[in-house]
């Protein structure tokens, strides 16, 4: 057994946190298991053990949480993101019914029709802030029309997704100061009630299938307190992640506009090449080998997504951004049966802004981008369009 | 014989797996993956693990079922 290579890196590093693809490649190379000394945490980095890893619920465990720090983890206790089969099977899929594209059918035109409108509100200005005007305003009005949000909720809806991202990470200063944020989100939803939503709406029919008892007693609250949680921050950043890429590559962007069936396609590789969800957790149950390695059982363990994405042995040329390469199996979504339960959603998002960029917009160039620092969600916090030429 | 074999209650109807492996399955009426070809040759193997490796909540998997 040779023994696992260690590294200093801290993932959670500010300067990390804005441009993580050299600390992953440097983990890459230094082994597909890694012991972080800094965190304490061993560490997944290639595309191959990350995508076992998740598909292996029995050794991989999530049922002590999937967030780095023991708070949230505690706090995320009986849902289904912190728990393993069988007992995770029926809360998932109480979460995911809604979710299914089946149960979504029905919405696919109206997020294309809602993206077709806003951008072409945009394109009359000659320079906006795309996550200003898009990623942190689309994803907003999708997932309050789901759940069927009202008034307070809808202005707060921001705020509290990044927080309950945020906490997900190691116990420091982002973290600290997002628990009370992330608080006020649990303490809202745990009062929500049916009467509060739209009804007709997705949250409004879980708490009808509470009352016929199809959900267990108080899973309503859960459920949408996840929707919430889950549904918002992640999606900001993959919808970020397109103009910013397409500004960046606008050799790419002409090819989408010339063939709009490279849409699919060329959200996959956004997907892929920027991991809006760039570290995930889970526990070791037991003593598990890997390429002749130890991971001790009872380790925490940090799935780094991002680092997978970007493994030369399963995507040729990984620093390419390449929207002909439709890597379909991207990790960005997780994998097994934690998947992202919001998949299908996301995919609709991403790919209407997409399909309302290549349709009203001949070129664009884009200014100065910045992140800020955050821990698990890596976006943008500001991508200026410029020298927008519409159609 | 290696088999594909879909967990239906895993199954939440992603639908990838039709647009990598048309030819073996389907979406059903119902918007969940339903398996046309079960039995899979050596022609079709490599379109089945496609299959299989692309669904995000691993619904699918191949089986060699020479013991049974």
């Amino acid at each position: 057994m040779t023994s696992v290579p260690k590294s200093g890196i801290d993932l959670w590093a500010d300067d990390v946190l804005v441009d993580p693809y050299p600390a992953y490649r440097a983990l890459r190379e230094l082994g597909e298991v890694v012991y972080l000394t800094h965190s304490k945490l061993y560490a997944l980095t290639g595309y191959d053990v990350i995508k076992d890893a998740l598909a292996d619920p029995t050794r991989f465990s999530s049922a002590q949480g999937i967030g780095f720090n023991d708070g949230v983890n505690q706090a995320l206790k009986g849902t289904s993101l912190a728990s393993d089969p069988p007992e995770h099977t029926q809360l998932r899929a109480a979460l995911s019914e809604n979710l299914t594209p089946r149960a979504l059918r029905g919405l696919s035109e109206q997020i294309k029709a809602d993206a077709q409108a806003l951008v072409a509100r945009l394109v009359k200005q000659p320079s906006f802030d795309a996550i200003d005007e898009i990623a942190r305003r689309f994803p907003i009005g999708v997932v309050a029309d789901l759940v069927g949000f009202q008034g307070e909720a809808r202005a707060n809806m921001l705020r509290w997704g990044q927080a309950a991202m945020e906490v997900i990470g190691p116990m420091n200063r982002r973290t600290a100061e997002n628990f009370p944020i992330a608080g006020e989100l649990y303490g809202y939803c745990s009062q929500i009630t049916q009467e509060a939503l739209t009804p007709g709406s997705v949250g409004w029919g879980v708490f009808e299938a509470e009352k016929k008892g199809l959900v267990t007693e108080g899973a309503a609250r859960h459920i949408i307190h996840q929707y919430l949680g889950a549904g918002l921050d992640t999606t900001l950043a993959a919808i970020g992640n397109i103009i910013a890429l397409f500004g960046r590559f606008p050799d790419e962007f002409a090819k989408v506009r010339e063939d709009l069936s490279l849409v699919p396609s060329a959200f996959n590789e956004v997907l892929r090449y920027y991991s809006p969800v760039h570290v995930w957790s889970r526990v070791a149950t037991q003593d598990v080998e890997i390429g002749g390695m130890k991971i001790p059982g009872g380790s925490r363990i940090a799935v780094i997504l991002g680092a997978g994405n970007h493994d030369p042995l399963h995507y040729k040329n990984p620093e390419v951004f390449d929207v002909t390469r439709n890597p379909i199996d991207h990790l960005s979504f997780g994998y097994g049966p934690h998947g992202c339960a919001g998949q299908g959603l996301a995919r609709m998002e991403g790919a209407a802004i997409i399909e309302a960029f290549a349709i009203q917009i001949k070129s664009f160039r884009i200014g100065d981008v910045a992140r800020v620092p955050s821990n698990v969600t890596v976006s943008f916090d500001t991508v200026p369009v410029l020298e927008l030429e519409a159609v | 014989m290696i088999k594909l074999i879909l967990d239906r209650l895993r199954c939440e109807g992603h639908g990838l797996c039709e647009e990598v492996a048309a030819q073996l399955l389907h979406i059903d009426d119902d918007g969940y993956a339903a398996i046309d070809v079960v039995e899979i040759n050596d022609a079709a193997l490599a379109t089945a693990r496609a299959a299989a490796r692309v669904c995000p909540v691993a619904a699918l998997k191949l089986v060699d079922d020479e013991a049974s």
